[in-house]
């Protein structure tokens, strides 16, 4: 097994590949992800012509995310009736050989700021939560943020394979709620990769 | 009143009155089960989207598309769920099944471990659905005879046991897609009369037509290749 092509190829020199390294794999790749899609929250059109939608924006991000290793990391993009009914907008899982089952899980939900955000169910981080819950502990979710109020350029992340825990005694799980993670950190772009890496993978 | 009776009422009831695509009169919960890779998304988007990709993409959770019908002049809108057949998505997918109408069990021919899960499936059926759901089991992939290991009559005799319709079928080259899911909604509409019949109260507010006036003969089960 070895990397061949996509973006991971233009990451890593090949000769620092470590096979087995999935969580550097993965950061390594969210990271050029993250980057791609920071080019387009701090783009502005000179002529105003160009506004990727928080769709498209969404889009870049698990696009760019396409590891060369099929038979062990995959993404799965969710259908828009998904969207709905699980709150995720992708869902990232390494896989066990030789089932392909996934051993571990990462579903994804991209939150916008207000101002571009999509209307949009008020259940939805819920329901991603009471989703991964379901699964169990090898399930994460991941609530990404492209840009927060105080700083629009960057994107946060927050993960955890406990929010049912964490929020057990909320009675709604809301942005602010969410944002509160955040709260007294210094500003770090692309936080969630370093939260990334302290999953054990296997 | 009958459980099914009330649903089948209920529902209709909603969907009069409501413009745009809530405009049907009746609406059917089923539901799409199976091991996983056996092909029930496949046969989905045979059916709703007339097209096939022989490209795998194992479902998450759990997924639903729309389909409205039409039998008797009645619009019947199907509401079709389509589940992961992978084991850590059983907790989500069996949240589904209350309330469903109707299912289709399915197996892939040429794995045997799918059709021995059949049994287990049934089961799942009868714990977290409710009696009256009416069950076709499809063989599917039966274009791949070459590789077939479940025999046309071990899949008839399974499905005679646990009192199921049967169908052999395939998504990629369409055969009995369209007739699965025909059968089923006929099976649907033979209970939901025989509901009305037993408890005339059930029908206010229900078409006055019953929806078995000509239901057609029954389809050949076996796959034609």
């Amino acid at each position: 097994m070895s990397p061949r092509t996509g973006i991971f190829a233009k990451l890593t020199p090949p000769s620092a590949i470590n096979p087995n390294d999935f969580t550097r794999l993965i950061s390594n790749c969210i990271s050029f992800a993250s980057t791609r899609t920071q080019e387009y929250l701090v783009f502005k059109d000179p002529e105003g012509k160009l506004q990727p939608s928080p769709l498209a924006l969404t889009q870049v991000t698990h696009r760019s995310v396409n590891l060369d290793f099929t038979d062990t990391f995959n993404c799965t993009a969710m259908t828009p009736e998904q969207r709905i009914l699980l709150g995720a907008d992708w869902v990232w899982a390494i896989l066990e050989k030789p089932t392909k089952n996934p051993k571990i899980q990462i579903a994804v939900q991209v939150l916008h700021l207000p101002e571009r955000e999509e209307s949009r169910n008020k259940n939805v981080y819920q329901r991603m939560v009471e989703f991964c819950t379901s699964i169990g502990k090898d399930c994460y979710a991941l609530f990404l943020f492209f840009g927060k109020r105080d700083d629009k350029e960057n994107i946060y992340g927050v993960l955890s394979n406990n929010f049912a825990a964490a929020f057990g005694k909320c009675d709604k799980i809301d942005r602010a709620l969410l944002e509160n993670f955040f709260k007294g950190l210094a500003t770090k772009p692309c936080l969630f990769c370093q939260q990334l890496s302290s999953v054990k993978l296997p | 009143m009958d459980l099914y009776g009330k649903m089948a009422a209920t529902q209709d009831v909603k969907g009069k009155g409501e413009g745009g695509d809530q405009n049907f009169d009746y609406m059917f919960k089923l539901l799409i089960i199976g091991n996983s890779s056996v092909g029930k998304t496949s046969f989905l988007f045979r059916y709703a989207d007339d097209a096939f990709t022989s490209a795998f993409v194992s479902t998450v959770g759990i997924d639903f598309k729309v389909k409205t019908v039409y039998k008797n002049d009645k619009r019947i809108k199907l509401q079709i769920w389509d589940t992961a057949g992978q084991e850590r998505y059983r907790t989500i997918t069996t949240a589904y099944y209350r309330g469903a109408m109707g299912f289709i069990l399915m197996y892939d021919i040429t794995n045997e471990e799918s059709f021995g899960a059949v049994q287990d499936w049934s089961t799942q059926i009868k714990t977290y659905s409710w009696d009256n759901a009416q069950v076709v089991l499809a063989g599917n992939k039966c274009d791949m005879e070459e590789e077939r290991v479940v025999s046309v009559d071990s899949g008839r005799l399974l499905a005679e046991q646990l009192g199921f319709e049967f169908f052999e079928t395939s998504a990629k080259d369409n055969i009995n897609v369209k007739q699965t899911f025909e059968r089923l909604v006929d099976l649907i509409c033979d209970k939901m009369s025989e509901s009305l019949d037993t408890d005339p109260a059930v029908t206010t507010g229900a078409p006055t037509a019953k929806l078995t006036d000509s239901a057609p003969p029954l389809q050949q089960p076996g796959c034609n290749c």
